[in-house]
C-alpha cells in the first residue's frame, strides 16, 4: 500500500465521527439507489479490509477497519428507503450532531408505537377500532364520537386525537344527502 | 510480497465430505489424494496403535469399528449439549457422545475424550497433509468454508479445529460465497445469481450479484437441520419398516444393523439419483432369534423416492423464498442459478430446482468441488492481498442481546454487510456495582429461549458509582469471518474496561493449545484405496 493513501486513510479516520453517511460514501445527499450502490462498490475497493491481510503495521489495519465498518453502516442505512429518509430528516435537522450515526427504534419502542396506535386501554382500544370501522362506512359523526370517547380513556393519544381531527373535517366536508 | 514457496489453501470441510484445493498459475486445482480421490470422507477412525485414519478409507470402518469412528461430526459441532441435534445423534450414532464443561459436546473413544473442534481437526491435518504430500513442503495457512447459515459459536468452533490442526485460518468463508466466486472468478461477468447448497447435513442459498471484481451478498439463508442425509433417514425408515413388517425384527435397534442400514440407504440415495432405480442387497444384516442369518433386499424405483423426499425438497424452497425476499427479488430477476452439494445431483433436486427459479440451472459446475476451488481463491488473494476481486459478504443471523424477563432486543440485523459494528450505552442497576453482564444471541425471535446463546460477557474494570451514574457502552462487533466479537468501555472516562470473560461452551485458548499439542503428536494412519 502506498504512503499516500495511508495517510489519506488516518485523515478520514480522524475525521469519522463528523461525517454522515452521505459524506462517507462521497456522495450528495439526493444520490440515486444505483449511484449508492456504485459509491459502496468504490469504497469497498479502497477500504476493504482484505485489500490489507498483509499489512505489517496493526494499527494501519485498525484504523482500515474502522473506516470500512463505518462504510457498511453508511451502505445499510442508505440503501434502505424508509431508513433514508428517516436519516436525511435527523442529519439536516438541528440535532445533526447527534444523530450521524442511524439508530432503528428497538422492538420494545416499536411496541410502544404500536400501542400508541391503537391504544393501551381496552376501552380506549375500542371506542377506537369502531371509530375506524365507522370511518370505513363512512359514518364521520359516529366516528367522531367514537375517537372522543376513546380520547377520555387515553388523553393523550396522538394517534386518537389525529383520527378525530380528521373525521371532524371530514364531517365539514361532507355534503352527501341520504 | 509473499515468498513464492508460501501457499495458502482452501478446505471445504463438509458434514459427509471434504475437499481440498489451491491456486497454481492463476488455476484452482483440486488435490486427489495419494489413490487419486478427489474427495474424501469427513470421518475419522481412532486404530487400536494410537493412530487414526480419516478419509474414505475410514468409512468402511463406521461398520468395522463403530465405537472408535467418527462421521459427521459438523452436525455437532459449537453445538451445546442440550440440543435437539445432539440429542439425536446420541440415538443413532455408534460413537459415544458424552457432556463437557459448561454444556460442551464430547466424544468419548476408549479412555479419551474429545473436542468436536478437535475432532474436525484431524480431518483438517488429512487436507494438510494431501497437499503437503502433493506440493513436497508444508503448508501452513487455509481458508476453511462453514455454512453461511451457520452461528458464532459453529464458525469459532470451526477456526478453533483449524488452528488446532496448526493451520493459520485466513478466513472462514462462506460455501455459497466460495461457489460463486470459483464461478465468478476471472470471468468478467455482472449477474445476478442464486446458489443453492444443499450439503450432507445442511441447506444454504445465498442470492448474489456478481460485478467485475466484486461478489456481493445481497442476502442469505438456510437451514442448518437439512441435508442428504435426511433424505438417505428416508430410505433408511422405508427399509427398516418393510423388513419389521416382513420378518418382525426392527433393524434400527441395534446399532451395528443400524450402521448396515445407513450405508445401504446412502447407495441407494445415490443409485437412484444416477439409474432410475436402486437394487438394495445387504447380506447378512442381521440375525432372527434362532441365530439364522437374514439378508436385506429392496428395490427402490425413483417416483418413490421422490414421494418420500418430496417435503424435505418443498422445504428447501421455503427457505428460498425467505432469501429473495430479502434480497427484495423475485425468481425472474435472476440470471443464473448455481447447485453446490452432493445431493444437488438427485433429479428431483435439479427438476424442482429449475421449476421454482424458472430456469436452467448451471452448467459445468462440479458441485462437489466447487466450494473447495472458491476457498482456494480466496486463499490466494488473501495471502499475497492483491485486491483484484472483493467479497461483500452478509451475516446470516440478526444479533441479539438479552434484556430482562428472557426477552431480547435486536443488535444488528440478519443480512447486514460484515464488518460491522453497532455500540449501545448501558447503565449500572445498583449503587456500588463493579461488575456487568451481558448475554448475546443469535436468532430470529424476540424470546431468548427460541435464540442460540453465544456466551455471557462478563466485563468489569469501570467506576464505580452510584445506581445509573456510570455508562458503560457495549460494542458489538461482527467481523470478516461471521464471528461476534464483544467490548466495553467506560462512557465518561473512555478505559477500555478489562478481562472480558466469555462464557459458552467454546474452547479455552489453554485447551486450544494442549489439542495443539495432541494433534501434532497424533499419526495419521495410511489406508488404501476405496473399493
Amino acid at each position: 500500500m502506498d504512503e499516500a493513501f495511508e495517510i489519506e486513510a488516518q485523515a478520514l479516520a480522524q475525521v469519522l465521527e463528523e461525517l454522515d453517511y452521505f459524506q462517507i460514501l462521497k456522495i450528495g445527499q439526493n444520490a440515486s439507489p444505483s449511484e449508492i450502490k456504485a459509491a459502496y462498490y468504490r469504497e469497498s475497493r479502497a477500504y476493504h479490509p482484505d485489500r490489507f491481510s498483509t499489512h505489517k503495521k496493526l494499527e494501519v489495519k485498525e484504523t482500515i477497519g474502522r473506516i470500512y465498518k463505518r462504510i457498511n453502516e453508511a451502505y445499510v442505512c442508505l440503501r434502505d428507503d424508509v431508513k433514508r429518509a428517516k436519516y436525511l430528516a435527523d442529519v439536516i435537522g438541528p440535532e445533526r450532531q447527534k444523530k450521524l450515526r442511524f439508530v432503528e427504534a428497538s422492538e420494545q419502542e416499536l411496541k410502544k408505537e404500536k400501542e400508541q396506535e391503537v391504544g393501551f386501554t381496552p376501552q380506549g382500544r375500542k371506542f377506537y377500532m369502531a371509530g375506524l370501522a365507522d370511518m370505513a362506512a363512512q359514518k364521520f359523526a359516529a366516528a367522531e364520537r367514537n375517537f372522543k370517547m376513546a380520547l377520555t380513556y387515553e388523553p393523550n393519544n396522538p394517534n386518537f386525537k389525529a383520527k378525530r381531527d380528521e373525521a371532524g373535517k371530514l364531517i365539514k366536508n361532507d355534503m352527501s344527502i341520504r | 510480497m509473499a515468498d513464492p514457496g508460501d501457499i495458502a489453501i482452501g478446505i471445504d470441510l463438509g458434514t459427509s465430505y471434504s475437499c481440498v484445493s489451491i491456486l497454481e498459475n492463476g488455476k484452482t486445482t483440486v488435490i486427489p489424494n495419494e489413490w487419486g480421490e478427489r474427495t474424501h470422507a469427513s470421518v475419522v477412525s481412532f486404530l487400536e496403535d494410537g493412530t487414526v485414519l480419516v478419509g474414505n478409507s475410514a468409512k468402511r470402518n463406521i461398520i468395522t469399528n463403530a465405537d472408535n469412528t467418527v462421521y459427521s461430526a459438523k452436525r455437532l459441532i459449537g453445538r451445546f449439549y442440550f440440543s435437539d441435534e445432539v440429542k439425536k445423534a446420541q440415538a443413532v450414532m455408534p460413537y459415544k457422545i458424552i457432556e463437557g464443561e459448561n454444556n460442551s459436546v464430547r466424544i468419548q473413544i476408549r479412555e479419551n475424550v474429545y473436542s468436536l473442534p478437535e475432532i474436525s481437526a484431524l480431518v483438517l491435518k488429512e487436507m494438510k497433509a494431501i497437499v503437503e504430500n502433493y506440493l513436497g513442503h508444508e503448508v501452513k495457512k487455509a481458508v476453511i468454508t462453514v455454512p453461511a447459515y451457520f452461528n458464532d459459536n459453529q464458525r469459532q468452533a470451526t477456526k478453533d479445529a483449524g488452528r488446532i490442526a496448526g493451520l493459520d485460518v485466513l478466513r472462514i468463508l462462506n460455501e455459497p460465497t466460495a461457489a460463486a466466486l470459483a464461478y465468478g472468478f476471472g470471468k468478467d461477468i455482472t449477474q445476478r445469481i442464486a446458489v443453492y447448497d444443499l450439503g450432507g447435513g445442511t441447506f444454504d442459498i445465498s442470492v448474489l450479484e456478481i460485478g467485475k471484481d466484486v461478489f456481493e451478498v445481497l442476502s442469505t439463508a438456510g437451514d442448518t437441520y437439512l441435508g442428504g442425509d435426511d433424505f438417505d433417514d428416508r430410505i433408511m425408515t422405508w427399509l427398516a419398516e418393510g423388513f419389521l413388517k416382513q420378518h418382525g425384527i426392527d433393524l434400527r435397534l441395534n446399532k451395528y444393523c443400524l450402521q448396515m442400514l445407513k450405508e445401504a440407504s446412502e447407495r441407494a440415495k445415490i443409485d437412484v439419483g444416477r439409474d432410475g432405480v436402486a437394487k438394495i442387497n445387504v447380506e447378512g444384516i442381521c440375525q432372527d432369534p434362532n441365530g439364522k442369518v437374514m439378508d436385506l433386499s429392496a428395490s427402490l424405483s425413483e417416483a418413490e423416492f421422490n414421494k418420500m423426499v418430496m417435503d424435505l425438497v418443498q422445504r428447501t424452497f421455503k427457505v428460498c423464498d425467505e432469501a429473495l425476499q430479502s434480497a427484495k427479488m423475485t425468481a425472474q430477476d435472476l440470471d443464473a442459478v448455481i447447485l453446490v452439494g452432493g445431493p444437488t445431483r438427485l433429479p428431483i433436486i435439479r427438476t424442482s430446482v429449475k421449476h421454482y427459479f424458472g430456469k436452467d440451472v448451471m452448467a459445468g459446475i462440479d458441485p462437489d468441488e466447487v466450494v473447495a476451488m472458491g476457498a482456494a481463491i480466496q486463499a490466494s488473494s488473501l495471502l499475497d492481498a492483491k485486491g483484484d476481486h472483493y467479497l461483500l459478504d452478509v451475516t446470516p443471523l440478526t444479533l441479539r442481546v438479552g434484556t430482562v424477563g428472557g426477552y431480547t432486543d435486536k443488535i444488528l440485523d440478519k443480512n447486514t454487510p460484515i464488518p460491522i459494528e453497532r455500540s449501545k450505552s448501558y447503565t449500572t442497576n445498583r449503587d456500588g456495582q463493579e461488575k456487568v453482564k451481558i448475554k448475546v444471541y443469535q436468532g430470529e425471535s424476540n424470546k431468548a429461549t427460541e435464540c442460540e446463546m453465544l456466551g455471557e460477557f462478563e466485563f468489569s474494570g469501570f467506576r464505580i458509582g452510584y445506581r445509573g451514574e456510570v455508562r458503560i457502552e457495549v460494542t458489538f462487533e461482527i467481523d470478516t469471518n461471521g464471528i461476534v466479537n464483544v467490548t466495553a468501555a467506560d462512557v465518561e472516562t473512555g478505559q477500555k474496561t478489562s478481562c472480558t470473560i466469555r462464557l459458552s461452551s467454546g474452547l479455552t485458548e489453554d485447551m486450544i493449545q494442549s489439542a495443539q499439542a495432541k494433534n501434532a503428536k497424533t499419526k495419521l494412519a495410511r489406508g488404501e484405496a476405496a473399493a
